[in-house]
């Protein structure tokens, strides 16, 4: 664990001042200008923790610290604290936990959402907090019942005392006069009641019956509704607008120039959205409206053909020279993955409501605290005057990272003293966005007649994801105080950076450290023509997985031996993942493969996680039809396995997506494609079958979000090329 | 004015003619559970019944609706009273996100209101319409087709 989770446990163990009718204790939450709701205990409840809250009802409150973006966070987490707490999961009453560093992500030091880190990174800490909590109800309850503490036991929220069985909250308000121990005794796993069990989401009422509340669905008093219109090339600015056709539509009431474009306010949307019809704007157009899809092409393939002069040095190890030498054979591909959106189901909103000096914001983002910060930032706020309020998300990947729609809608409400719901269309969406970079992707690889990999030279030419990640979020983390001057130039230093200096890992994870490959070097060039980038689910995996795990098959094909031996032959330094490609091959001899039909083998660790996947791919009237994918994966204890399955099976399909379909073009700068007609998503009638297997495991829990990514599309192009003899190394996959 | 009838109620709207369905259920009645996906028919996140034909309602005028019967996911069933959908969506974890479900869960229940008991294609060619990017499909293809199984048994003991 980090030593922001040690800080961190420490901090909220320390007894604090009795408050709101002497009822809290142990409460961490103080200063720092708190807006998390958990401050606002109420009288008749004890709040332990910044997690917990008890009343003596018996309702437990859990304040999330984390997202629920559909990766299941919210259950998974809860089910950490009822584990020790010895609460069903399933009785928690789960809120969003506001801004506030005590549910700051122990991996990251911020309060964000993201990198599959949610389980893993709270595995130790919300155990404790539970156990803790635990421990000072029993020690209250023994002082009330004048019995020992080591006469009680405890049952799903009540304390077993004898014959008798009596809530948590008989025992609540004496539990909180007493200090709640540090560091009371863990469970150990065999004796686990909630984790390694299935059991429904606790969401999944509300998502099956429309009442999860979602950003988009959140109303206020005097909300309107602002639609925005922005330039049809990333990075242009406005030259003129004339406003007046659109103020003459029935109930648009301002029109407004904000940094990202023209924005239209009305009291409900399709009055605003009608507005913007009949918007007139000119652009001042940037340096991009002069790229298209084919000059991104030719300038990444300059840049891989000067690579041995100019390219930056990632990784090396071993002596690559001699690594071919010494090898039987040579194979050398080029890989090419292009720009995608992530298109949750659920666009981008925001509401931000600005009265009296202070601020509320809600908003479903992976970045509550970023959410504060750039209201505070573009309202001229402190931090402490704006509430960020979190709701369920309709879906993120990656995507609600970036918040332009809160910086949007700050601006609008600032400028017209309303409470403004910004709302993008499906083709903001995509088309005024941010994306997962393009890549053009080469390895070469050596590889004796034994089969032992001998040398592996990987180049990636792409955008950086990191740094303008980087330069999203900085006017959001930093204090107002620091001028937008000084963010500029630091994001620029960070940019030229990686441009000149260093290779931004983010870029070219994923390109050569799975397998044993003798001698190895990781080699990056940055070609980036402005269009906006960020993470996707996955990340870099998500395109360099493609690339390795394509390349492997084309050395195991070469070296005339099975793909999977290939593999096992060759990852004798990774045992995690030797073993789940084992695990995998085993069953892919198992597997009845129907006529017409075969498999193709993929592996790779992502996120402290390894998953292999086998796919089973017809082709017919030249289109790849997938019809069964099996997933293999260790991921630490599952502490939900019903969740980690759902995961998996969601990451094949957006993972099938963008192996089959997944394709933005640029045209004079422009995202050419505007909704699901031209980007369109898998669909219920190509999805296959899936089936996980979870590797069972004692160890903590990792990664589960985007593991299950990375290796289908090279799965599912090594089986096209089991079944027609074609390579397909370019994606979205297409036969010849 | 426009009426119609919203979940057995009967509703008066003055929003202009040409607003779409859903957004005078969710602005005008404020029934958030329908949802705005793509705004062009094309992923099915806003599926509503009209006259009990599930209908994409982000492309379809309010005044198309005049004097019919609307049906939402409020309307479908509520915590307290689930349709059986609702509980096999439950019963299967089907919801990550849980954005389009409303809409996915129309759609089945328009479907199996015709088909009632429909084979995996029939499900396929139902459910088509409606996008799910966290990629839940196969649970909705099992819930849908374990609702079915129920309902046909529960059809049988009646016969």
């Amino acid at each position: 664990m980090s030593q922001h989770t040690t800080l961190t446990r420490r901090h909220f163990l320390k007894t604090s001042s009795i408050a709101g009718g002497g009822l809290v204790v142990g409460f961490s939450l103080m200063g720092c200008g708190d807006t998390s709701p958990a401050l606002r205990s109420a009288e008749g409840t004890m709040a332990p923790n910044a997690f917990l809250q008890i009343g003596t009802d018996n309702t437990v409150t859990f304040y999330c610290p984390r997202d629920e973006m559909g990766q299941g966070a919210s259950t998974g987490l809860a089910t950490l604290i009822a584990e020790e707490l010895d609460v069903a999961p399933w009785h928690f009453d789960v809120q969003w936990a506001g801004v506030h560093p005590d549910y700051n992500n122990p991996d990251f030091g911020v309060q964000g959402t993201g990198g599959s880190t949610s389980l893993k990174a709270h595995y130790e800490q919300l155990r404790q907090v539970g156990a803790n909590t635990r421990a000072v109800i029993i020690e209250a309850a023994a002082g009330l019942l004048g019995v020992n503490a080591s006469q009680l036991s405890t049952d799903d929220g009540h304390v077993i005392s004898g014959s008798k069985r009596l809530p948590y909250g008989d025992f609540v308000n004496a539990a909180a006069l007493l200090q709640a121990p540090e560091q009371a005794p863990l469970k150990p796993p065999h004796g686990f009641k909630y984790i390694g069990k299935d059991f429904s989401r606790i969401d999944a009422m509300a998502k099956a019956t429309g009442t999860a509340e979602f950003g988009i669905d959140v109303d206020i008093e005097n909300l309107h509704h602002a639609v925005v219109k922005r330039c049809p090339v990333a990075g242009g600015t406005v030259a003129t607008y004339d406003a007046t056709a659109a103020l003459a539509v029935a109930g648009v009431s301002d029109v407004v120039e904000i940094g990202s474009g023209i924005a239209v306010v009305a009291q409900k949307y399709w009055a605003a959205k009608k507005g913007l019809q009949a918007l007139e704007v000119q652009w001042q157009m940037p340096k991009l409206a002069s790229v298209s899809t084919a000059d991104v092409k030719r300038d990444y393939q300059a840049a891989l053909g000067v690579a041995d002069d100019q390219a930056l040095i990632g990784s090396e190890a071993g002596d690559l020279e001699q690594g071919f030498a010494e090898a039987d054979h040579i194979v050398e591909g080029e890989y090419w993955a292009p720009y995608l959106a992530h298109a949750p189901m659920e666009p981008m909103n925001a509401i931000v409501r600005i009265e009296n000096g202070e601020a509320d914001v809600w908003t479903g983002s992976q970045g509550v605290g970023a959410a504060q910060g750039l209201v505070a930032r573009y309202a001229g706020l402190a931090k402490e005057n704006v509430r960020s309020h979190n709701t369920y998300l309709g879906g993120a990947f990656g995507r609600r990272g970036t918040l332009t729609h809160v910086i949007e809608a700050t601006q609008v409400a600032v400028a017209t003293g309303k409470p403004i719901q910004v709302l993008w269309s499906r083709e903001d969406d995509l088309q005024s966005g941010v994306y997962r970079p393009a890549s053009l992707m080469q390895v070469k690889a050596g590889v004796t007649d034994e089969g032992k990999i001998t040398a592996w030279q990987a180049t990636r030419v792409g955008g950086n994801i990191s740094p303008e990640t980087m330069a999203n979020m900085m006017p959001a983390l930093l204090p107002t105080a620091v001028g937008d001057g000084t963010i500029d130039w630091v994001v620029g230093l960070a940019d030229s950076a990686f441009k000149g200096w260093v290779v931004d890992g983010s870029s070219v994870e994923g390109l050569a450290e799975d397998y044993d490959t003798g001698s190895h070097q990781v080699r990056h060039t940055t070609v980036d023509h402005g269009l906006p980038l960020t993470f996707w689910r996955s990340v870099g995996h998500s395109y360099t997985a493609f690339a390795k795990e394509t390349a492997i098959d084309e050395l195991a094909a070469r070296a005339d031996i099975d793909p999977v031996a290939f593999r096992l032959k060759n990852l004798t330094q990774n045992p995690r993942l030797q073993n789940v490609v084992r695990l995998a091959g085993e069953h892919m001899q198992q597997m009845q493969v129907a006529p017409g039909r075969a498999l193709g083998f993929a592996a790779h660790h992502s996120f402290a996680t390894d998953v292999a996947e086998i796919a089973e791919v017809s082709v017919s009237d030249g289109k790849i039809h997938v019809h069964r994918v099996v997933c293999v994966v260790d991921c630490g204890i599952a502490v939900n396995p019903d969740v980690v399955r759902a995961q998996m099976e969601g990451a094949v399909m957006y993972g099938l997506t963008a192996a089959l379909h997944g394709n933005l073009e640029l045209e004079k700068g422009q995202v050419v494609e505007s909704n699901f007609h031209n980007y369109p998503i898998l669909r219920m009638d190509e999805a296959p079958e899936v089936e996980v297997i979870i590797v069972d495991s004692g160890t903590s829990p990792t990664g589960v979000g985007e593991p299950g990514l990375p290796p289908i599309a090279p799965a599912v192009a090594n089986a096209v090329f089991a079944a027609t003899g074609q390579r397909l190394r370019s994606l979205p996959l297409q036969l010849a | 004015m426009i009426s119609f009838t919203l979940n057995d109620e009967t509703v008066t709207t003055d929003d202009t003619p040409d607003t779409p369905l859903l957004w005078v259920i969710r602005d005008t009645f404020k029934l958030k559970g329908s949802k705005y996906g793509c705004g062009a028919g094309l992923c099915g996140a806003c599926t509503m019944h009209v006259d009990g034909v599930a209908m994409r309602t982000c492309v379809l005028p309010v005044a198309a609706v005049a004097g019919k019967s609307i049906t939402t996911i409020e309307g479908l069933g509520t915590p307290d009273n689930l349709h059986p959908l609702q509980a096999a969506w439950i019963e299967h974890n089907v919801p990550q996100c849980g954005y389009c479900q409303s809409g996915q869960i129309m759609s089945a229940a328009a479907m199996l209101a015709t088909n009632a008991a429909p084979s995996a294609d029939d499900v396929d060619q139902a459910m088509s319409g409606n996008i799910c990017r966290c990629g839940c499909y196969p649970r909705i293809k099992k819930a849908i087709l374990a609702t079915a199984d129920k309902t046909d048994l529960a059809t049988e003991a009646q016969a």
